[in-house]
Formats: C-alpha cells, sequence, structure tokens
C-alpha cells in the first residue's frame, strides 16, 4: 500500500503543479492575447459574422 | 490555441491519470487477489470462494448468455447502506474476494429482480427453479420476468407416466394429457449455477455478524 | 452579406466564375463531403431505426413479459443489449464520425481527403456491427455492459476506427487554417481517447481478463468514459459550432472554452467508478470517483454559462431552424444530465437510485437528450449543403422535433419520479419485492407510450431524408439559396 499511497499523493501534488505551469507557460507565449479571434474561426467572407445561416422555417415570421 | 503537439500532450496526459488510477492500481491492489484459506472444526483446509463445478460453470455462461445482469445484481451493499441485508438477501456485504474466479463478473446494475447473491441459500430447490424458469408466473404471480420455455422440452409422455425430472403443471400452465415439459441440458445447468451463489462465508475481511446481532423487527420480505 | 445571386453561383461549382478563390471553398468542401459523410450518416440513421424498433420491443418486454416470450433470440437479456449496441455504436458512433468529418473539413478549410478511405471505413464499421448485434442475439453476449458485442466482431470495428482516425490525422496535417477552433480541440481528443478506452476494455476484460472485480473497475471507466471522452466532446464540439454559425455570432467567451475543455478532460475520466457505490470495491475508488464527479461542476457551468450567453437575444432564432432547436435542447439537456448525474454520484442519492429505473432515465437523457439532438441538429445542416438540396418537408421537420421533444420530456420525467419511488420502496426492508416491482409498472407503461412518439420523430426524419436523397437522383430546379441565407426568394416554403 506505501507504493500506491505515494503514487496518488504524488499525483495529486503533481497533476495541479503541471496544470499551473502549462498556464504560466500559455500565459508566457502569448496565447491568451487576441484569444478572442479564435472564436471567430467559423465565420469568412462567405459567411461573415452577422450573418444568420439556416434560417428555413416559418420565414414569414419576423425575425431579427 | 496554436500548438498540436501541446494539445495532443494534454489529452493523453488527462487520460492517462485515470487509467493508473482506475485501472492500473485497482489491478496492482486487486489483481493477485485469490481464495482465502481456513482450517474448518475437524482441521481440513477449506477454500473460499470454491471454483464451480462443471456443470455450474456452463449454467454461469447461459446466464451471462441470455442476459440475465440485465435485471439481477449479484452485490450486497453494507448493512445500513440501502436494506440488502434487511431484506435477507445476504448476511454480510460482498467483497472484492467473492468475485476472484468469476470471469465474467456478474455485479449487475439494476434490480428488477431480486439481488441473486445468495439465491443458492435462499432457494435451493431443483422443482421450484425449474418451475420458475419455465413460467415466473408459476411460483411468483405478477412476476416481470419472462417465460423461458426455449430452455425446456415439450415432449410426449413415455409409457410408464412422466419423467422424473417432469415439471408438475397444473390449471392454466398444464400442457394436456400425455404430454410432459422437461429440462433441457441448459436449464439443467443455469439451475446448478443458481444453486452455488453463496457468500455467507467468514472471511478475515468481512466477517459473518454474531447470530446475536443479527435481529429482525420485521421478517425479512424476499 | 452576400447577395442571393453570388451565393447561388457559388453552389453550383460547374458556375463558378473565374476568380473563384474563398467564395467557393465552402462549397467545395461540402461537395467533396458527400459520399463518406452520406454513408455514415445514412448507417447511422438506419441503424437509428432498427435501435428504435429494438428498444420499443425491450420496453414493451418490461411491462408485459410475456410479449414475444417464446423465441430464444428475442428474450430481454439480449435484446436489451442490442438495443444499446445498435443506438450506441450503430447510430450514435457513426452519425457522430459523419458530423465529426464535417466539422473536421470545414474547420481545417480543406476539402475531404481520401474519400475513398473514409468510405471503405463506414463499410467496415456497419459489417462489424452487423456481426456484432446478431452475435448478441444468437447468445454471444459478452455481458459486460457497453461492450457486449462478442470478441469475434471486434476486429472488424477496430479497422474501420483505424481507417477514421488515419484520415484525421492527414486532414488535420493537410489543414490550411493553423490556428485551431475549440471544436477541433474536442472532436480531436475524442478520436485519441476512444481507441484507447476501447482497447484496454478489449484486453483487460475479455482477451486477458483481470482479476476478479477489477474486471468492474475496468468496465465502468470504459463505459462512462465512452459516454465522456467519445460521444460529450462530439456534441459539444458540434454545440459550439453551430450555436455561432446558425444565430451568425462568435461562441461569448473563448476563454470559458479553454477552461471547459481542460477541466472537463482532467476530471470527466475519473467519474467511472461512481457506478459501483456500495459495491465489492475499495472505498477509495469509489469516493475519489464521486469527487470527480463533483467537479464536473466546474466544466457543466462553463458550458452552459457559454452557450447560454451566446445565445441571449437570439431564442427568437430557434423559430427558423431545425438546426438551432435541436441543438439548443440538446445543450439543455447536457447541463441536466450532468447536474442530474453530479446528484445521483452522492452516496446518499445513489442509495437510493442505483438499481433502479432512474439509472436509465438518466441514461436517457444523456445519449438521447444531449448526444442525439445535438446529431440531428447538426444533420439539418450538414445533409442540404452536401447535397445541394432543401429538406423536401417542413412538416416533417415538426412532427419531427415536436416527436423527439414530447417524447423525451415523457420518458425522462416519469421514469426518473418511478425510478427514485421504486428506490426508496427497495430500501424499505417490510415491502414485499413483489410490491416494489408492481409499482413500477405504470411508470414503464408511460415509457413505451414515451418510445412510441419518440418512433414517430425517427420515421419522420428518415422519412424526410430519404425524400431529400430522392431528390440528388433527379433534376432540380428550385434554387437553394434559402438553406444558407434565410432570404426570401419567389420559389421556395418547403415544397
Amino acid at each position: 500500500m506505501n507504493v500506491l499511497a505515494i503514487l496518488m499523493i504524488g499525483g495529486v501534488l503533481a497533476v495541479p503543479a503541471v496544470g499551473l505551469w502549462a498556464l504560466h507557460w500559455a500565459s508566457c507565449n502569448g496565447e491568451f492575447r487576441l484569444i478572442d479571434r479564435a472564436a471567430l474561426l467559423p465565420f469568412d467572407e462567405e459567411e461573415p459574422v452577422g450573418q444568420p445561416t439556416d434560417l428555413i422555417l416559418n420565414r414569414h415570421s419576423p425575425t431579427t | 490555441m496554436r500548438y498540436g503537439p501541446l494539445l495532443f500532450l494534454g489529452i493523453l496526459f488527462t487520460l492517462a491519470s485515470s487509467w493508473v488510477g482506475l485501472v492500473l492500481m485497482p489491478n496492482r491492489q486487486l489483481g493477485s487477489l485469490v481464495a482465502n484459506s481456513s482450517t474448518n472444526a475437524t482441521g481440513a483446509i477449506v477454500l473460499y470462494p470454491q471454483a464451480r463445478s462443471g456443470e455450474a460453470q456452463q449454467g454461469a455462461e447461459h446466464y451471462r448468455s441470455l442476459g440475465c445482469i440485465y435485471c439481477h445484481s449479484q452485490q450486497i451493499r453494507p448493512d445500513g447502506f440501502g436494506s440488502d441485508i434487511a431484506r435477507g438477501w445476504g448476511k454480510r456485504r460482498t467483497v472484492a474476494r467473492d468475485y476472484v474466479y468469476d470471469k465474467p463478473v456478474m455485479l449487475g446494475t439494476s434490480r428488477t429482480g431480486p439481488d441473486l447473491t445468495n439465491i443458492g441459500e435462499r432457494q435451493s430447490d431443483y422443482a421450484w427453479h425449474y418451475a420458475h424458469l419455465y413460467d415466473p408466473q408459476i411460483t411468483s404471480k405478477g412476476s416481470l420476468m419472462p417465460p423461458y420455455p426455449f430452455l425446456f422440452q415439450k415432449r410426449k409422455m413415455g409409457q410408464g407416466g412422466p419423467s422424473p425430472d417432469a415439471l408438475k403443471l397444473a390449471g392454466e400452465f398444464s400442457v394436456g394429457e400425455g404430454w410432459e415439459v422437461v429440462p433441457k441440458p441448459a436449464a439443467r445447468q443455469l439451475v446448478e449455477y443458481l444453486r452455488s451463489l453463496k457468500t455467507s462465508f467468514d472471511l478475515p475481511e468481512a466477517p459473518l455478524p454474531k447470530a446475536a446481532e443479527v435481529t429482525d423487527a420485521q421478517p425479512p420480505a424476499k | 452579406m452576400s447577395s442571393p445571386s453570388k451565393t447561388f453561383s457559388a453552389l453550383m461549382p460547374g458556375d463558378l466564375p473565374e476568380d473563384s478563390s474563398k467564395r467557393a471553398l465552402l462549397a467545395e468542401i461540402d461537395a467533396s463531403c458527400r459520399v463518406p459523410v452520406l454513408f455514415f450518416v445514412v448507417s447511422g440513421l438506419l441503424w437509428l431505426l432498427a435501435g428504435t424498433a429494438l428498444a420499443l420491443v425491450t420496453s414493451i418486454k418490461l411491462h408485459s413479459p410475456g410479449f414475444l416470450a417464446s423465441w430464444e433470440f428475442l428474450t430481454f437479456g439480449r435484446v436489451r443489449p442490442a438495443h444499446l449496441n445498435t443506438v450506441i455504436y450503430g447510430f450514435a458512433s457513426q452519425t457522430g464520425i459523419g458530423v465529426t468529418l464535417w466539422l473536421m473539413c470545414r474547420l481545417c478549410r480543406v476539402p475531404f481527403v481520401a474519400p475513398g478511405l473514409a468510405t471503405v471505413a463506414a463499410l467496415f464499421w456497419n459489417i462489424g456491427l452487423t456481426v456484432g448485434v446478431v452475435g448478441i442475439l444468437m447468445g454471444d453476449s459478452t455481458s459486460i455492459e457497453w461492450l457486449e458485442m462478442p470478441r469475434y466482431a471486434t476486429p472488424i470495428l477496430f479497422v474501420s476506427y483505424a481507417l477514421v482516425a488515419v484520415w484525421a490525422v492527414i486532414t488535420f496535417r493537410l489543414r490550411q487554417e493553423r490556428q485551431l477552433y475549440v471544436s477541433q480541440w474536442y472532436l480531436l481528443a475524442a478520436l485519441l481517447w476512444f481507441p484507447w478506452l476501447y482497447a484496454t476494455a478489449q484486453i483487460m476484460l475479455l482477451i486477458d481478463p483481470a482479476r476478479g472485480v477489477v474486471q468492474a473497475a475496468v468496465n465502468w471507466w470504459f463505459a462512462h468514459n465512452v459516454l465522456g471522452l467519445w460521444f460529450t466532446p462530439i456534441g459539444l464540439a458540434a454545440i459550439y459550432y453551430f450555436i455561432p454559425k446558425v444565430i451568425g455570432r462568435p461562441i461569448h467567451s473563448y476563454y470559458l472554452s479553454v477552461l471547459g475543455f481542460w477541466s472537463l478532460a482532467l476530471f470527466y475520466n475519473w467519474n467511472g467508478l461512481h457506478h459501483l457505490t456500495g459495491g465489492p470495491m475499495p472505498a477509495w475508488m469509489i469516493t475519489v470517483s464521486i469527487v470527480a464527479s463533483v467537479m464536473m461542476l466546474i466544466p457543466v457551468t462553463t458550458v452552459a454559462i457559454n452557450h447560454h450567453l451566446t445565445m441571449w437575444g437570439h431564442f427568437e432564432k430557434l423559430r427558423h431552424s431545425p438546426t438551432l432547436r435541436f441543438v439548443v435542447l440538446g445543450a439543455v439537456c447536457y447541463t441536466a444530465t450532468s447536474l442530474q448525474g453530479v446528484a445521483n454520484s452522492f452516496r446518499g442519492i445513489s442509495e437510493v437510485v442505483h438499481f433502479t429505473h432512474h439509472t436509465i432515465a438518466h441514461a436517457h437523457l444523456g445519449l438521447y437528450g444531449f448526444f442525439t439532438m445535438v446529431m440531428f441538429g447538426s444533420l439539418y445542416y450538414i445533409v442540404p449543403r452536401i447535397t445541394q438540396r432543401e429538406w423536401p418537408s417542413l412538416g416533417l421537420i415538426s412532427i419531427h422535433f415536436w416527436g423527439c421533444f414530447l417524447g423525451l420530456v415523457l420518458y425522462v420525467a416519469p421514469l426518473s419520479l418511478g425510478g427514485i419511488l421504486q428506490g426508496l420502496a427497495m430500501n424499505d426492508a417490510s415491502v414485499p419485492f413483489m410490491k416494489v416491482v408492481e409499482g413500477t409498472l405504470p411508470w414503464l407503461q408511460i415509457r413505451t407510450l414515451a418510445g412510441l412518439l419518440l418512433a414517430l420523430g425517427h420515421v419522420a426524419f428518415v422519412a424526410n431524408l430519404v425524400w431529400l436523397l430522392a431528390r440528388v437522383f433527379g433534376p432540380y430546379r428550385k434554387p437553394v439559396v434559402a438553406i444558407l441565407t434565410g432570404i426570401e426568394t419567389p420559389a421556395i416554403a418547403g415544397k
């Protein structure tokens, strides 16, 4: 059981540590600058932001 | 996020964590569990759990093939957690060692029907089991268990009357003059398996409660 | 805002003007996806019909056990896993893969590479599944939940999966868009996680079975992770793409998406053993899984906030887009089933609902309410674009949606309640077991009624699809502009 305990406790400490390191790395590497630019990836010239696609039912009702 | 390799490593690492924790570690802890060995009153060595007889092992295969696990569980929860013990489904909770020889382990996750961990202790009568399998309504009216007529053979009675293991069917279940219903080998094996299901054995990690401690205010409902 | 004539010409590849470039890219990608994606989608939907039929038989057998009881291959213990494997691996996985392929092409901005590879994969998947399901009905079920298909079927599925994985890697390497969108993380994660789960389960449960209850640990690590690391990511990937796409606005907070993804990746895979609470396992394993289940509140609320705030101010679009209706319903069910799951993992609640029909209701809220609804919504968007045909009947779309929505509510709410009552009665040792059983009857009968509604919805959808596909082969004179822009043009309105 001792080996298990060491592995478990070690794991519980190591995992958040790696996570925090990754966060730090990402921040230093500029990953969080312009992050919202990635949110625009589904859109392009053909189907830009602001243009709804696929409004095929109840066409005669008003829509914003 | 732009880096494919980093994403790949993160994906790998997260699943690896639970693979180690919930697959590897249980295997390390329990993977080499063996039957418990103890000496009985006469000094003989008793192993528990015992390997099943060939017939019972065949019966386990039928239990698997017919999908009994989808209505029946085979695990007793601790006393006070649910009412498994209060219902008389077992004298103690089941532990890992109770299942060391099972392939597959058929714990079940559904109790449309009662738990079967100790059915061999509660009900060991062949005739009852055959009748119940042939048509559960015979022994348990209102049961939601389906009948298994295909485990039995309906045939003409011989000259000397019904066979010894023919089912005693009366009333709405009778199959007519001169006919009888006998269990096929599959039914025999399945019943042997069910009769082998017993876990009321003292284990170091799960002792049976002493007789005085088992006080039932009301009789256990089956 | 593109004008109708520009979009129209983009849809007809043969009519491309000289300076095509980006304007036609979406149409080119969609057209290239046609055969392989349709193969997965149509196969998946045929399996849905088979799975629905098996579901109805199973449901009826539960309250009327004499129904079709004399046939061995239809006994409850076999049709129930046949239903499960048909809908999980036949319908859900195949439509999931079809949607994954299309999303990967769209987001990587590269037309479908090696369509032959994917088509062969679909063929093998169907063969393997047929062999597996027939095997279950013939008596070779492994009785290991979510892994019932016999060993002789799985190598065929493995070949198919390997081809899909190879395709995904190639497409990813050839991508034109270097930045990755959140949907792609989820899809790549799902594609990487699934074979690991399946291989571990196959090896440690069937090929070289582990000792005793270690099998149970592996079984539920596997089964819960198929839900959490295969279906959930594909479903979330689709929601993250289609809600913004339909309403025309980006996701509310990309930062929340990052948080949601990594917290899901970290916590979800530890949940599995909450299926064994009270069982013959060391307590630490169960406790770890319960803790991880509670930690799931982080990704679940993150995703819920993100989706809800993205939709805020655009709810009236639900009237106009079947994709949006189904996908948003799916997103709501994702939150609901996850919260129900967190609650169920607490020991006090597990004590009541474990082993009851409540668990079944919960499973359907997740796989049907969340994943299947999201898949339906995705298909309403994808199929017209890859076939260049509109849905022939808007009436059938309504029947589909309302059949599924009402059926879902009628299934989950009563059966969840019925399961709780069943559990409470079962935990009272003075209640005879037969009385517990009798108490469940009305809830099981209601569930069959719900199943009929769901079946109606499915039949309506497949009928509409078959009608649409029939038009692919025939001449079609009506413009398909309305699909993309929802702009009124004279000759549309459903027919």
